[in-house]
């Protein structure tokens, strides 16, 4: 039996990383083996450079790195089917998920916004990146790969915008242009300029970037989906129409000879009309983007949209109405109540402060303040103030 | 000797019937094994053996040993415990596959 030497054995060692075998287990499997090989078949007298010569063409058909190719080709192709299974199952999961969260959503039924972020959320963090990952791997060209990449972030980020936008969270509409921002600037330009110069995929280049183009401009014309102009005015007119009145009855001079009941409702119902106001001054400084005030009527056209600032202003991060929301609550029970002991209207339902049964809302009670300001924007909770205005004036007046 | 597309398809059922008989091996011993027990019929090429024994390590199929063997380190493969199981299911199939095959091909079983 041969004996290998300290040196041959380094030279072996190193002969196999310079044939590009990375991997140090690798390394060691076949340094043993070709070690084995030499000593058991080697002859004592002959030379060792010849004979390892020899003998390292058994181990490869073209070149030694094959064995550690092959070695990485296995190891992917078992973690490519497990990572398949998990985008099949998080893609079925997320889809069946986000479909149910969709009806519910539109069936009014509760649980619909657990659905629908299990869903997106499941399809943006696992099912994406992993599509993502093993379509990277089968391409070739970095270019390709890069395409894959930004598709993916485009997807990833669109679909949280959507996601934001039904759960009203702050930032929806940023992420929404950040998504349409990608595809139009970095993802339409890459894929375009890039197929466009192979003759062979030219055509197909230009058809898709065509859709690509027409399906993100329907897209962005949903950024700002709105009714039509006309509609729109019309509303606003009202809206107008229901100030003007408001301020009519304001003007109204109350009769001289007032009992002392009368006055008392006539005096609480100002103060009470003077709160609304102040708190409508607030929140247009609320919404206007340096906290100036400005007149409601171009609040309203300028801002009928606007949510977020609206809602946190009359409600805390718990719900809770605002503090100064509960007082108008209490203020117009009391004056609810003044009104039904002095006169013949013993419901006074036009300032009624009772829950409201919701029938198209999973048969729920709302409370007063949940049914007339929450989950609105800017335009009805205003309505809604303004049209409580008039119904305060029309019961202080036809009471004097 | 056959050709290698045969060896390929039963290469892993060769090498974990062999180690789960013996307490472990090496990858020479492996190759040296098979040839000796198939009288040279059928000789595992290294380039088949080693991404094999790897790919396998990774699935928890194998484990491996590390020993000093003179002036170098020799990894001992053995199998585990879902290691036998996999190993009795791959001898069983082959030898479903076998009968099949006969069937198939309509081969008269060799007698003695």
């Amino acid at each position: 039996m041969y004996v290998l030497k300290d040196e041959h054995i380094s030279f072996i060692l190193e002969d196999i990383r310079r044939n590009g075998i990375e991997s140090e287990e690798l390394q060691l499997d076949l340094l043993d083996h070709i070690c084995c090989v030499i000593e058991t078949e080697m002859l004592p007298d002959k030379n060792f450079d010849e004979f390892y010569r020899s003998i390292i063409p058994r181990f490869y058909k073209r070149e030694l790195k094959e064995i550690q190719e092959e070695t990485q080709l296995l190891l992917t192709f078992k973690n490519y089917y497990a990572m398949k299974k998990v985008m099949i199952m998080s893609g079925a999961f997320s889809a069946f998920t986000f479909i149910i969260g969709s009806l519910f959503k539109i069936m009014h039924w509760p649980g619909a916004s657990v659905l629908l972020l299990t869903g997106i959320v499941f399809f943006c963090f696992l099912f994406l990146p992993i599509l993502s990952i093993l379509k990277v791997k089968e391409q070739k060209q970095s270019k390709d790969k890069l395409l894959i990449g930004i598709a993916t972030i485009f997807a990833i980020v669109i679909c949280l915008a959507t996601l934001f936008k039904v759960m009203h969270w702050p930032f929806a509409s940023m992420l929404w242009s950040c998504s349409l921002g990608i595809l139009f600037f970095l993802f339409l330009p890459i894929y375009f300029f890039g197929g466009i110069r192979n003759p062979e995929t030219k055509t197909n280049t230009i058809i898709s970037s065509i859709l690509i183009l027409t399906a993100g401009g329907l897209l962005f014309i949903l950024t700002n989906l709105r009714a039509s102009h006309v509609t729109e005015e019309a509303v606003f007119n009202s809206d107008d129409q229901l100030l003007a009145s408001y301020a009519y009855l304001s003007e109204q001079k109350n009769s001289d000879s007032l009992s002392e009941n009368q006055q008392l409702l006539t005096k609480k119902a100002d103060a009470l009309c003077l709160k609304i106001e102040n708190l409508k001054v607030g929140l247009i400084k609320s919404i206007t983007p340096d906290g100036k005030e400005m007149v409601e009527n171009e609040a309203i056209r300028l801002f009928s949209n606007k949510f977020d600032p609206v809602q946190s202003y009359l409600f805390a991060e718990n719900g809770q109405a605002s503090t100064e929301l509960t007082s108008i609550k209490k203020d117009l029970a009391e004056l609810q109540k003044l009104v039904q002991e002095n006169s013949a209207d013993k419901k006074c339902t036009l300032i009624s402060t009772e829950n409201i049964h919701r029938s198209d809302y999973n048969n729920q009670n709302l409370s007063w303040e949940e049914f007339y300001f929450k989950g609105l924007p800017m335009e009805n909770v205003f309505r809604n103030f303004n049209q409580l205005l008039v119904n305060i004036r029309i019961v202080a007046i036809s009471n004097n | 000797m056959y050709s290698s597309e045969l060896v390929k398809g039963t290469l892993k059922t060769i090498i974990l019937k062999l180690l789960s008989e013996s307490d472990k091996m090496y990858g020479y011993e492996i190759t040296q094994k098979v040839k000796d027990l198939t009288g040279g019929k059928i000789q595992l090429t290294e380039g088949a053996l080693y991404p094999t024994l790897h790919a396998m390590e990774a699935q928890g199929i194998l484990t491996t040993d590390v020993v000093n063997v003179g002036n170098r380190i020799r990894k001992y493969y053995s199998v585990t415990q879902t290691g036998k199981k996999v190993a009795t299911e791959k001898v069983n199939e082959f030898s479903d596959f076998i009968d099949t095959m006969i069937f198939l091909l309509d081969l008269k079983p060799k007698m003695g």
